[in-house]
């Protein structure tokens, strides 16, 4: 069977007006349940999963990847208009999107975040249909050790996103790596900073740490200090993304596809990663450098491409491998085995109808999320009106449900609770959170793949080392951990010489 | 006599009250917990019970995940509530068999369940990557004894039933000391193991027959062993028994429900019932058999036993290989 061949039987397939709706639905159904905090995207596609089980396959599995793309991007509108990220993905939006909704562009922000989330879409959706086989072979090449280098190099996002003083940064970096310890070993199985407490054994919920550092401080200080005063401000929500300022993010916004489509092909890293290394690298490459963090569009346009690019390249090691590369895309597999498709390399033969088909819908999903992104857009934007008196109760019960919701446990909240006065005592002494975050997802990979690399070797540091792959993340690391050391000096020296001693 | 009426009515009354609190659970709502998270295995075999189940059961079903610890999060939740029958676990082997046997701090132990029903069972193949020149279990062994410290597995985790399988397979397969001549890799999830294995990061790994099915089918990785008595469609591979070792047919996944210590003989009986009427409803049992795995409803006494056997086997096999998790 010709490529022709397939696309026209593809092209059958999903030509249908079921087709457009299920995706449709996945869509409106994912932007909304990522518009919760504590419904996270993968909790949306496994709630939707039993809803596929009595449709035809092309159909069902549509409406998974619809509620998955829509999942990614409607978390950004909590983190944009309240600081509360609706799933992990989209922590990286909240760094300048709550920022620029606190001046008064909310509707600037949202905007730019659906725009950044659909052009990566596309893009990432792209670089699956054309580069699917390469990028597989590409990704099953990254062991332990190619993963250990990768996260290694990851880490120094935490200079990017640490504002004003490093050495801020890195302590709330290390408070951060510390709270990640507790729980169970992963190679002995023993306990860490449990003290007996059967909640403690699972480690801190990654939702109620999220929420807690980044939602509750917030609250506590209004609580501290209660006046509305801001509100005349943030109520002036209703600018647009100009063309010329989409235009001016346009490099950015495809570097953080390119990066999302780079760590989504790879099994088991996730968009929260992929958002902040896209944000860290455009800041670095941003001639408004300092306006980062302080409300700057490119920040929101870096980090949604960055955890949207994510989306459709996880579909690559699906697709080529039979590989799932996170949740999401396991509940996925699940949904291919339930009506007899085994993804593999063997599908692009038996099935190859149902692989165009999908990547012709998945080509689609981009504009319908546009769409829908853009009412949904101008329904949630009202919150940004509501007076912050009403506003912050409100949001402090969607916190408390949201976070009890993940686990259904009591615990998650007393977390949560705990994380927001850990969060409100940084705010204080103008500790960047974000670096406490990152150390939070990235430490435990970087030890977990640091040890399976040593289990490899019998204990040898040269596995650290083998391949090219090692080599080029030792190398960036090694530069850009330079670079830093530099500029610091440079700022450090500048300063001096403006105060007279 | 007057006051023997009065007794006979008060006791009239009683009944009256209590009769039908008894004999008519649920109700009220019942939960539930799935100690493991949304889309994974266990989650999904239970999820698509509950479909069923909730229209035969009185009053809804609420299914609940509550994640952690690999799976004793949720179990030791289950352990403390009341024994009234309104919380209930979806059990699995890796919570209820391979962690009591490995985990000497875990906070709960079997007895502090009463199984009403295991429902599905996982068959276990073992499986070796498609370009690696083992073609047989015996190879297997064979490398690791030559080449102590070359053959590895991959697992989901410590305490997995992923851990614990390849452990028994080498070791019954005459491989000495497997934990020192042979390297654990564990990962974090099923899906991570089997694409370590798919990438060379290990050898080998002996899991559920539903997470490799596709890899196998595809061609990526060669079935070495299938522990169910009779051969496994879609893998072609010898079952334990032809080799020569009928004992590592123990070795199999499962899901079950169970409540709290003490739960009522009424409540397993309605249980039973229940189950018995959703295990029978063909398209839950479609579903599940297209995913790789077998519809089989123990009654309760059936499945204390199995669980008791699956539990003391792999009890021994710890003692015997010292693999006890003691901190």
């Amino acid at each position: 069977m010709s490529f022709l061949d397939s696309l026209s039987l593809g092209f059958g397939l999903v030509a249908h007006w079921q087709s457009l709706a299920a995706l449709f639905c996945g869509i409106v159904v994912g932007v909304f349940a990522g518009a919760i905090p504590g419904i996270s995207a993968t909790m949306a596609v496994a709630l939707t999963l039993p809803f596929t089980f009595a449709l035809p396959p092309i159909y069902g599995i549509l409406l998974l990847l619809g509620v998955y793309k829509g999942g990614i991007f409607g978390g950004s509108i909590p983190a944009i208009l309240i600081k509360t990220p609706g799933t992990p993905a989209s922590s990286a939006t909240v760094l300048d999107g709550y920022p620029m909704a606190e001046q008064g562009k909310a509707g600037k922000a949202l905007g730019m975040a659906l725009y950044a989330s659909c052009t990566a879409d596309l893009i990432s959706n792209l670089a699956l249909i054309l580069f699917a086989g390469w990028l597989a072979s590409f990704a099953l090449s990254f062991g332990p050790p190619e993963f250990f280098t990768l996260i290694l190099f990851s880490l120094t996002i935490i200079a990017g996103v640490s504002g004003a003083s490093l050495l801020k940064g890195l302590i709330s970096a290390c408070l951060g790596l510390l709270l990640a310890t507790v729980g169970l070993d992963l190679v002995y199985g023993t306990e860490r900073f449990v003290f007996g407490d059967p909640n403690l054994m699972g480690g801190l919920n990654f939702i109620a740490v999220l929420i807690g550092l980044f939602a509750i401080p917030e609250i506590i200080s209004f609580i501290w200090n209660p006046d509305d005063s801001h509100d005349k401000v943030r109520s002036l929500g209703q600018h647009h993304v100009t063309f010329a300022e989409y235009k001016r993010s346009f490099k950015t916004i495809v570097r953080g596809s390119l990066i999302g489509v780079f760590l989504g092909s790879i099994p088991g890293i996730g968009a929260a990663p992929s958002a902040f290394l896209s944000y860290s690298e455009a800041r670095r490459n941003s001639p408004r450098k300092a306006n980062f963090g302080k409300g700057e569009i490119e920040g929101v346009a870096a980090a949604e491409a960055g955890n949207n690019g994510v989306a459709g390249a996880t579909l690559i090691p699906l697709l080529a491998l039979g590989v799932p590369g996170d949740v999401i895309t396991a509940i996925i597999i699940g949904a291919f085995m339930i009506h007899g498709l085994q993804p593999g390399p063997m599908m692009f033969m038996t099935n190859a109808d149902i692989i165009y088909a999908l990547f012709i819908g998945l080509m689609v999903s981009s504009v319908l999320l546009l769409l829908v992104g853009s009412v949904a857009i101008r329904l949630f934007r009202f919150i940004a009106d509501i007076p912050r008196s009403l506003l912050f109760p409100s949001v402090l019960v969607l916190c408390v449900f949201g976070v009890y919701a993940v686990n259904n446990s009591v615990f998650d909240v007393v977390v949560m609770f705990l994380m927001g006065w850990l969060g409100y005592f940084m705010l204080r002494v103008r500790m960047p959170a974000a670096p406490f975050l990152i150390a939070f997802i990235l430490g435990p990979l970087l030890e977990d793949n640091f040890r399976q690399a040593m289990l490899m070797s019998g204990g040898n540091f040269e596995i650290l080392f083998r391949g090219p792959i090692t080599w080029f993340f030792w190398t960036v690391s090694v530069i850009s951990i330079v670079a830093l050391v530099r500029n610091e000096l440079r700022e450090r020296r500048s300063r001096f010489a403006e105060e007279p001693a | 006599m007057k006051a023997l009426k009065y007794l006979a009515a008060i006791g009239a009354l009683g009944a009256l009250l209590a009769g039908p609190a008894l004999a008519e659970y649920p109700e009220r709502p019942v939960t539930l917990v799935i100690p493991y998270g949304p889309g994974g295995a266990t989650d999904i075999g239970v999820r698509a019970l509950s479909g069923p189940l909730g229209k035969i059961m009185p009053q809804p079903l609420l299914v609940v995940n509550r994640t952690g610890a690999g799976g004793a999060t949720g179990s030791v939740s289950v352990a403390n509530a009341d024994p009234d029958g309104y919380t209930m676990l979806a059990a699995r082997v890796g919570s209820h068999t391979v962690n009591p046997a490995m985990k000497a701090t875990l906070p709960y132990t079997l007895d502090d369940f009463v199984f009403v029903g295991v429902f599905e069972i996982n068959p276990v193949v073992c499986a070796v990557s498609e370009s690696s020149d083992i073609k047989s279990i015996e190879d297997l062994v064979n490398k690791a004894k030559e080449n102590p410290g070359t053959v590895s597995f991959s697992s989901s985790g410590v305490g997995s039933m992923l851990q614990l399988a390849g452990a028994m397979v080498l070791n019954a397969f005459g491989l000495e000391d497997p934990l020192d001549n042979a390297t654990h890799i564990p990962l974090k999830g099923g899906g991570e193991a089997a694409t370590a294995v798919l990438a060379g990061t290990a050898t080998f790994i002996c899991t559920n027959s539903s997470a490799l099915s596709s890899f196998v089918a595809n061609g990526q990785l060669r079935p070495i062993l299938v522990t169910t008595p009779e051969r496994l469609d879609g893998f072609d591979a010898p079952t334990a028994a032809e080799l020569g070792h009928p004992e590592l047919e123990q070795l199999v996944g499962w899901t079950g429900i169970a409540g709290p210590k003490g739960l009522p003989e009424e409540v397993s009986a309605k249980w039973r019932d229940w189950l018995k009427q959703a295990t029978a409803d063909k398209t839950f049992v479609e579903q599940m058999t297209k995913r790789g795995s077998v519809i089989r409803l123990m009654d309760p006494e059936e499945s204390q036993e199995f669980i008791n056997n699956q539990y003391e086997t792999f009890k021994k096999l710890v003692d015997e290989l010292d693999m006890r998790i003691e901190g």
